[in-house]
This record gives C-alpha cells, sequence and structure tokens, in this order.
C-alpha cells in the first residue's frame, strides 16, 4: 500500500490499501484484537464513506477523489458520484406512493426495495383519522431503518411527533431526478444556486437526498425554466450559469 | 429374513392382534395401516408381538421434536421475525434443511418489546435454537432462542471476516475492529479449554 497523505486529492479505486502514518513497516496480517479500551497510536482518525478500516491501514471501498480533514484528530473520506441511490437511516427522501397494504403504503424511493410508511406516522394521524394518501402521490419523509438485510422504513414525522415540513407534497409542480453530489451542493447552507435563483422568481423547492427535487412556481413556464437551470447546475460553471440567469432575468 | 415387499400409503397391513404398531405405520379400527410408502418390516420379538413398520430408506429422516436443540443458517431478517434452514437436530445433519421461524419476542427472554431483530441476527448467521411448536400444516417449525446457551454461535462481519463475541450482545470484527449487535449463545463450560 501507499501512504495516505501521498494520495489526498487524487483518484484512488477500490482495493487500494492506504497506510497510515506511523505504521509503514506494520505487517497489514497481525490481526490481534486487545481486550482493553486503550487508544490507537495515532489519535482518534475518522473512517468516512468509501473507506474501510483494514489491519493497520485503510481499504478503499469506492472510487473518486480522496479527501482529508486535519481537524479533530483527522478524517479521511472518498468523494464519489453517485446516481443510483441506497437507503441511509435518517436521510430525508422524496417517494412516489404506489401501493397501498392494508395499513401500510407502498413507496418508490429509488432504491432497491419499495419502502414501507405506516399510515399513523402522519402528524395528527389516529386510527380513525387517517392521511389522504392516494396511489400517485409524492411524500417527503425520513428513513427509521434502512440497512441492507431489511426493507427501508419511512417515517413523516420526526422524534419528537411534529411533522416538520414533511409529509404529503402539494398538488401540481415538477418532479425530477438528479445525482446526489447536486443534492448534496444544493442542500450545504448558504448555496449560491439556490439564492440566485430566488431572485430571479419565487418558487417552492423540496430536495430529497435520493436525488429527486420537486419544484412549483407560478407559471408552468417558469417552473421549467428553473427545472431547466437545476438540471444544467450540474455541468455548468459558477460563470456560465451566471450569464444564463442574466439572460433569464433580462428577457 | 423375509422377502423384500414393499407397501403403499392407506394399505392395510395386518390387524392388532397379529402385531404391534411401528414407525411408518397407525391403527385405526383395529388394523394397523401404513402411513408411509416403502418396505414393510417385521420385527419378531420373543415374547411380545412382532413389530411391523415401513421404512422409506434405510436411515429414517431424523425429525425435530419440541423442546429439540437445532443448529440454523439465518436466510431473511423482518422487524418482525428471522426466517431460517434449519442444518442440524442435536449433532446429526439434516439431508434436507426444514425451515423455521424465530418471531421477536422469543429472541430473548427478558425485555421482550425492546428487542430488535437487526440488533440479534444477520442473514447468513448461524444460530443454536430450540423447537418451541412444531406448527401446523402451512407454517414453519417455531424456534426459540430465549436462553443463555442459544443464540448465534459463527457471524461474518460486513468485512467478510469471522467475529469473534466480546459479550452476550456484541461481536467485533478482527480486521476492521468494528463491533456489531448480535443475540450471542454462551459457551457451555464443557466445551471451554482452559
Amino acid at each position: 500500500g501507499t501512504a495516505a497523505e501521498a494520495l489526498v486529492g487524487q483518484v484512488v479505486l477500490p482495493g487500494d490499501l492506504l497506510l497510515l502514518p506511523g505504521h509503514y513497516d506494520e505487517d497489514a496480517e497481525s490481526e490481534r484484537l486487545r481486550l482493553s479500551a486503550g487508544a490507537t497510536p495515532q489519535g482518534r482518525l475518522l473512517c468516512g464513506p468509501g473507506l474501510r478500516r483494514s489491519g493497520a491501514g485503510l481499504l478503499v471501498t469506492k472510487c473518486g477523489l480522496l479527501r482529508h480533514r486535519p481537524a479533530g484528530g483527522g478524517a479521511y473520506w472518498v468523494d464519489s458520484q453517485q446516481k443510483r441511490y441506497v437507503p441511509v437511516k435518517g436521510d430525508h427522501v422524496i417517494g412516489i406512493v404506489t401501493a397501498k397494504a392494508g395499513d401500510v403504503f407502498r413507496l418508490d424511493v429509488g432504491g432497491s426495495e419499495p419502502a414501507s410508511l405506516s399510515y399513523l406516522a402522519f402528524e395528527g394521524a389516529t386510527k380513525r383519522n387517517r392521511p389522504n394518501v392516494q396511489v400517485g402521490d409524492l411524500i417527503y419523509g425520513q428513513f427509521v431503518v434502512a440497512n441492507k438485510d431489511m426493507e427501508p422504513e419511512m417515517v413523516c414525522i420526526d422524534s419528537s411527533g411534529k411533522s416538520s415540513g414533511m409529509g404529503i407534497i402539494g398538488q401540481d409542480g415538477f418532479l425530477f431526478k438528479v445525482s446526489l453530489g447536486l443534492i448534496r451542493k444544493l442542500l450545504a447552507p448558504k448555496c449560491e444556486i439556490i439564492q440566485e435563483l430566488s431572485q430571479l422568481y419565487p418558487f417552492e423547492l423540496v430536495l430529497g437526498m435520493n436525488g429527486r427535487i420537486w419544484v412549483k412556481a407560478k407559471t408552468i413556464q417558469q417552473t421549467l425554466i428553473i427545472v431547466n437551470i437545476l438540471e444544467a447546475c450540474e455541468y455548468m460553471t459558477a460563470e456560465q450559469r451566471k450569464q444564463a440567469l442574466a439572460k433569464l432575468s433580462g428577457n | 429374513r423375509q422377502p423384500l415387499s414393499l407397501c403403499v400409503v392407506g394399505e392395510r397391513l395386518c390387524s392388532t392382534e397379529e402385531a404391534t404398531a411401528g414407525s411408518g405405520t397407525y391403527t385405526r379400527h383395529g388394523f394397523i395401516f401404513s402411513s408411509l410408502a416403502g418396505c414393510l418390516e417385521r420385527k419378531n420379538e420373543d415374547n411380545e408381538l412382532p413389530v411391523v413398520s415401513v421404512v422409506r430408506d434405510s436411515e429414517s429422516q431424523l425429525l425435530p421434536n419440541v423442546g429439540a436443540v437445532v443448529t440454523c443458517k439465518v436466510c431473511s431478517i423482518n422487524s418482525r421475525f428471522a426466517k431460517v434452514h434449519i442444518l442440524y437436530v442435536g449433532s446429526t445433519p439434516l439431508k434436507s434443511t426444514f425451515r423455521g421461524t424465530i418471531r421477536r419476542e422469543d429472541i430473548r427472554a427478558t425485555e421482550k418489546d425492546k428487542v430488535e431483530v437487526y440488533k440479534s441476527f444477520r442473514p447468513s448467521d448461524i444460530v443454536l435454537a430450540k423447537v418451541i411448536s412444531l406448527g401446523d400444516a402451512q407454517s414453519n417449525y417455531l424456534l426459540s432462542t430465549a436462553e443463555n446457551e442459544l443464540g448465534v454461535v459463527v457471524a461474518r462481519s460486513e468485512a467478510g471476516v469471522q467475529m469473534v463475541p466480546i459479550s452476550w450482545c456484541e461481536m467485533q470484527c478482527p480486521r476492521t475492529h468494528t463491533k456489531e449487535f448480535r443475540k450471542v449463545a454462551r459457551v457451555q463450560p464443557q466445551f471451554l479449554q482452559t
């Protein structure tokens, strides 16, 4: 394997072994567990997405760019592009209702299995007061159970029982799909794209971590313009985006 | 030895006055009928009546009884139960696997409502369980792990390496050092080497 610091900012492939400082000569096969909870020699290093700890080093499991953050003991992770969504517990996603089976709705969230959503998992829902959900509706909710062994389960309330923005998404509007990296960029605090777009037209926006975006503006034409800009933001640089928006607001 | 004679299910073999019913047979209206399709065997006892039995193969299929400890492999999990394949009954392997179910309330003896199936079993774990019910025609064997000596014996981590148990509810992977939750079976004292 090679030293982890030498590869920061470069492309790594699955199967690459990254050696951490202080362990260059150690044999990666020594796998003895120590019962005491003593700290590892190099401090508390965080092993982020795309990496897995293997013996003395880190094993890369996704292809992408290796990133490093020295703060707080250090963290390594791999920045990778992905379009296919894998359900993760706690993620807020937009799901499409595909079936009603007894007390449970089946939602398509773009993963390998449809997610289940109980009709009691809405704010103010009781056995007599059922939510008005039809097949084909859009639901914004979060995962409470999401792992590779079981089917994912969603709810539309948070831990205190309040809906906090989740639930059935209203009528009209436009749903489209983008890559997961763009969603993460749009969800960053003070995202420039959203700020610039909001100066163009007023609109409603729902971002799902599964790559789905729902937009609604005053007219259909405005909605479609916003959809096209958001889809193009994937590949446009900041200047190109500013030029495109300047042309539109000039019209 | 008697010459080989075959019989089918429901064939009337003899009356209960001539012989006693053995395995693979049942008695109705004072007669012995066969309940399997196979070879008829008649064993002559010295003082008592001969025993009539029907065998299908040379070795009889061992069926798990209620209260037997079985070794099984988890094939799928759900938030309510875990489905398993029964591989061994006691220490004898089965020729064909049976299917079993471990319900969420039968995984542990204490705090049954706080049990999470995902934190007790995962698919491909090897589990020691006890049969609590044979089930009816459509359902599987009902199993339970609600004892200290029952539970997960062998499990693989997400990295694919066999894990080491560190407590009754956790196992650790020797390569990645991550801990995973399982309902671990306590090793019986006679198997511990000191």
